[in-house]
């Protein structure tokens, strides 16, 4: 597959405590990539080493199938990042801090920034100095730096922390667009589960500094759905039934273990028919996972915040 | 590069460290201007001239005022960086860090030099002033063109001593270390300016520099270039090596 982060047991040790602890990612191209972890998991820690911000002490980074140190003008061309609150210079406007990082970039477009600026909802504020901006204005200044030059690749840490219910929705959707017209990969980390489910194609969990899990979302949402799990004497057997007598049932079977997915009418039915057709039915046992008690589980309790 | 050292004067809009410096550096002026004024009633004599003046104010501005001044500029150039938290957003532009410390070295000049010359221009207008009012001997602005390369080469040697604090900036990513070593590196240029020994001491060793003292002193000139070029390289090799090796947390 083609990556477009890709890392090889990345490690990241202060003293004796690994914050990143052999941490293989894999983002393919033009997919978004939902990071998810507790804080402290070491999810800005593994962001800033993509970045440069912080030199990894082991492991390798490719971006763009490259080695990220070698050739780091080129690779980062095509980066546009944000690492939580962004910084910027609070003597300038919002306007004149773009300015300086597209001269810095090298690629002083007169129409990037007031389009970009356009695209966060910040044209009307372009004159407003930045020491004056509340944190959502900030937030989205850092948003409008980070997709200014048009990257292939966004690394996002947490960027709709300080927006208003309205920014966020404006926010994904723009992502979401971005990902889905323009083909841009998109890394993006945040507390916000329910936000992540809405924009994620494949989501990473991070604990204790260790990349826990790599899922595909379809796949993930099968696991988070409601289902009726039946525990039979033959689960072929099952199938057969279920598909000549329930046709468009969503199921799976593992084993002699049936799932039933999705809430179902038929549920009674469907057991006296098993047990019609001579199948011992042990146990059924109606099933409600959200992803949140999903990750709640995976990375020990106490939610993912 | 060009582009680098723009950027970096454009963080400077605005910034109250402008007009705070300049504030700064006239106060030389002024000291001069009291000072010529305290002269002429106490001892009415004595005759002076615009380059009796500009003599005496590179005391002030070489040892006294103007390194106070340039040590902050120095402080607020290279740590608001960190308090503003800039860095996480301009290194993956990307920029090189070694790129990123040239820029501010080349604007930090610029800004030494040009209050050099506001001091400069400074003397010569104030001096301007009692001249309407008592008259001053030999005011002339060739007199005082004269005095212009002084100026600006102990803006060149000023810039060389002040890379130290640049690294302490740096390290420790605030003003409050380095004005506390730019007094500590005052008190000592302060006691050693009517000293020979002052040759060793970088920060006076600038004003015997531009004053022509070293002869007089009896120690080489060299020596004393050498000593400063030391304490300059090892300022520019540690902050450097800071920003190239930190991880930025």
């Amino acid at each position: 597959m083609n990556y477009i982060i890709e890392t090889d047991h990345l490690t990241k040790r202060y003293g004796a405590t690994a914050v990143v602890d052999q941490v293989n990612f894999h983002v393919p191209k033009g997919k978004v990539y939902g990071l998810l972890g507790r804080n402290g998991a070491g999810k800005t820690t593994a962001m800033k080493m993509m970045l440069q911000l912080v030199f990894p002490t082991d492991g390798s980074i490719l971006l763009f199938g490259k080695d990220c140190r070698d050739n780091a003008a080129a690779i980062y061309k095509n980066i546009g990042s944000i690492i939580e609150t962004p910084g910027f210079y609070g003597n300038l406007t919002g306007e004149e801090n773009l300015e300086i990082m597209a001269r810095l970039r090298g690629q002083f477009c007169k129409n990037a920034v007031p389009n970009a600026l356009e695209i966060v909802g910040l044209n009307q504020e372009k004159r407003k100095i930045f020491s004056n901006y509340s944190l959502g204005m900030k937030q989205r200044l850092g948003i409008a730096a980070a997709i200014m030059h048009k990257p292939k690749l966004l690394i996002l840490d947490e960027p709709i922390n300080g927006l208003d219910p309205i920014g966020i929705c404006e926010i994904r959707t723009f992502l979401s667009k971005l990902s889905r017209d323009n083909g841009t990969t998109i890394f993006i980390s945040s507390h916000v589960l329910s936000e992540i489910e809405q924009i994620a194609d494949i989501i990473g969990v991070m604990h204790q500094g260790r990349l826990i899990e790599e899922v595909d979302m379809a796949e993930l949402r099968n696991r988070s759905r409601t289902y009726t799990e039946f525990d039979l004497s033959d689960g072929q057997m099952a199938a057969i039934i279920i598909k000549s007598s329930y046709p468009g049932t969503d199921y799976t079977i593992q084993n002699n273990t049936l799932k039933v997915y999705g809430p179902s009418p038929v549920i009674g039915e469907m057991n006296r028919n098993f047990a019609l057709n001579g199948l011992l039915v042990t146990r059924i046992n109606p099933r409600e996972e959200n992803l949140e008690e999903y990750f709640s589980k995976l990375i020990g309790g106490g939610g993912i915040a | 590069m060009l582009n680098l050292i723009c950027c970096e004067l454009i963080k400077l809009k605005r910034s109250k460290m402008i007009p705070i410096s300049i504030i700064g550096v006239l106060s030389t002026p002024l000291l001069l201007l009291l000072e010529a004024v305290q002269t002429h009633f106490d001892k009415p004599g004595l005759a002076f001239t615009l380059s009796d003046i500009y003599k005496s104010s590179v005391l002030y501005s070489m040892l006294l005022t103007n390194m106070m001044i340039y040590v902050a500029i120095t402080a607020f150039l290279f740590s608001r960086e960190y308090s503003e938290n800039t860095l996480k957003t301009i290194i993956p532009i990307p920029i090189s860090r070694s790129r990123l410390l040239i820029g501010k070295f080349c604007a930090l000049l610029l800004w030494i030099l040009a209050l050099n010359f506001v001091t400069w221009a400074g003397i010569f207008i104030v001096c301007g002033l009692y001249h309407v009012v008592f008259t001053l001997e030999k005011y002339s602005f060739p007199a005082a063109i004269v005095w212009l390369p002084t100026y600006l080469l102990g803006g060149i040697l000023m810039f060389l001593t002040i890379s130290p604090f640049a690294f302490a900036a740096e390290k420790t990513k605030g003003f409050v270390a380095p004005v506390i070593g730019s007094a500590v590196i005052v008190m000592g240029s302060a006691a050693l300016a009517n000293h020979d020994w002052g040759v060793f001491y970088p920060w006076t060793a600038i004003f015997f520099l531009v004053q022509g003292k070293i002869n007089s002193s009896g120690y080489s000139t060299a020596l004393s270039v050498i000593i400063i070029l030391l304490v300059s390289a090892a300022g520019f090799i540690l902050t450097f090596y800071h920003l190239k090796t930190e991880d930025l947390k």
